[in-house]
């Protein structure tokens, strides 16, 4: 617990906040604007205050909230690089295994904000549609949480992954660049058979299986938890796993 | 000279592994496309070209932005690590002919990813559209084409790289543009060629009397984003 508030207070003026606050506002003002196009969905079945939901989130879940992940691990792996920080962090009496624990447990906690963010300028692009357009585009909050909550459960896994990349390739741009690739390609996986096993697709998944339950033939309706649940667990685990025997062991080699 | 140095300096970063990776990656989109669902494509009526950037172009064009963004956080992030930009400036060379050395090494780095991804257009072509004409020569010029549109969000992007002691501010300053390029691309000439929007744009989809239009907005970016390079050089050396 006491890693978690020192890794929190390194990350106290990093402007992190601004980073994952600007995209989620950016996101919701030209959806708002053009709130009039949701009124054109009808022939397939959804409401409009559904489709400015998911059309929305779309974004976030695709691109915005993997690659907002990425950036915390190049914060996080690099705050303390200047003047070698990091090495005096390992020389502390704490066990590497923990310190890495609690980056990614910070990790998680950005992404929450980020989520958080989103939520409220969903609601602040919701209010000033309804007010452009007459309609009421305000869903009631515990749907609006309920589709958050599982694009951020499906993040989990990815965000190990990406973790263990920073932690493992020295050079952070290479893993950044790396992970920044890894999500370019995650809706055509998502349209393969294979998309249990590229955890990038996951929250994409999450929201498209949404958006097939509102509206008619776009996707399944179902989510297949069988290989999913089983895969995520395990890459998880695995990923977690290396990165915290690996963290710190190129600098104090 | 300076060319020479700024490769120097790139040699154990990883930056030519990862650009080449990422050309091959975005290189292998048309190929991994056209070999799972050839039919779809083939069936189109028209010209192979056109056909193939339609499908294509929209994830090869953002693994091209990507690559840019992260070449250009790399570049100035090897300067700042260990204080390296103030022993440049102890140098006696001009402070903007670093600036002009990382975009010689970014624009170089972008030549050659489109070269490798213009070969993997043709080759579809070639293969798939045995039947029709290769369209080689539009190939060229719709490369070229992005070539320029691709200069505005590079030098945009070296100048917020070159603004940021922090990666991280730089790399998410880069995502988040290129966030928001992948979504107002579509929309009205003037906003999407904007940096980072504008190499969504494809050759074919424009009409000719806009070509130019497109071509003279870029390199008048492309100018005023290095302008405004300049001028923050000569601010922060009467400010330090």
């Amino acid at each position: 617990m006491n890693e978690f508030k020192i890794e929190l207070i390194k990350i106290r003026r990093s402007h992190i906040f601004w980073i994952l606050l600007i995209p989620a506002a950016m996101m919701w003002i030209p959806s708002a604007l053009n709130a009039d196009v949701n009124f054109r969905m009808n022939d397939i079945g959804i409401s409009p205050e559904h489709n400015f939901f998911i059309q929305g989130f779309m974004g976030m879940a695709w691109f915005m909230i993997p690659a907002a992940l990425i950036i915390c691990t190049v914060l996080l792996n690099q705050t303390e690089r200047t003047n070698k920080g990091f090495l005096k962090m390992l020389s502390l009496p704490v066990s590497t295994g923990r310190l890495c624990l609690a980056k990614f447990l910070v990790m998680l906690l950005l992404m929450t904000v980020q989520m958080l963010f989103t939520i409220v300028f969903y609601y602040a692009g919701a209010l000033l549609a309804s007010r452009l357009e007459d309609y009421d585009f305000v869903l009631e909050l515990p749907y609006v949480i309920h589709g958050a909550a599982m694009i951020y459960l499906a993040i989990i896994p990815m965000a190990s992954i990406f973790w263990m990349l920073a932690v493992l390739i020295q050079t952070p741009i290479f893993s950044a660049g790396i992970c920044l690739a890894s999500i370019v390609p995650s809706v055509l996986m998502l349209n393969t058979k294979l998309w249990a096993y590229y955890p990038m697709d996951y929250p994409f998944y999450m929201l498209m299986t949404e958006y097939g339950k509102l509206a008619e033939g776009v996707f399944t309706t179902e989510i297949k938890w069988i290989p999913m649940i089983p895969v995520s667990l395990a890459v998880t685990v695995l990923c977690l796993g290396i990165s915290c025997l690996r963290f710190g062991k190129t600098e104090t080699r | 000279m300076i060319l020479s140095l700024e490769l120097k300096k790139l040699r154990r970063t990883g930056y030519l592994p990862i650009f080449l990776g990422g050309s091959i990656l975005a290189s292998a989109v048309p190929l991994v496309n056209m070999t799972v669902r050839s039919e779809s494509f083939t069936s189109l009526p028209g010209d192979s070209f056109p056909i193939l950037m339609d499908a294509n172009w929209g994830m090869m064009a953002q693994l091209t932005i990507l690559l840019v963004v992260c070449g250009c956080c790399l570049m100035y992030h090897t300067e700042y690590a260990d204080k390296g930009d103030l022993k440049m400036n102890t140098l006696p060379i001009r402070q903007f002919s670093l600036f002009c050395g990382k975009f010689g090494v970014t624009l170089l780095a972008v030549v050659l990813s489109l070269l490798l991804q213009s070969a993997s257009l043709a080759f579809s072509s070639i293969h798939w559209f045995a039947d029709r004409s290769a369209g080689l020569k539009e190939l060229v010029h719709s490369m070229g084409y992005e070539l320029i549109l691709l200069l505005p969000t590079l030098t945009l992007m070296l100048f917020a790289a070159s603004l940021c002691q922090s990666m991280w501010i730089s790399l998410g300053a880069g995502v988040i543009l290129t966030f928001l390029g992948s979504m107002i691309h579509e929309g009205r000439l003037m906003l999407s060629l904007l940096p980072f929007a504008a190499p969504y744009r494809m050759l074919h989809a424009v009409s000719p009397e806009d070509v130019n239009t497109c071509l003279i907005i870029c390199g008048a970016q492309t100018l005023l984003f290095a302008a405004m390079e300049m001028i923050y050089l000569d601010t922060r050396r009467k400010f330090a």
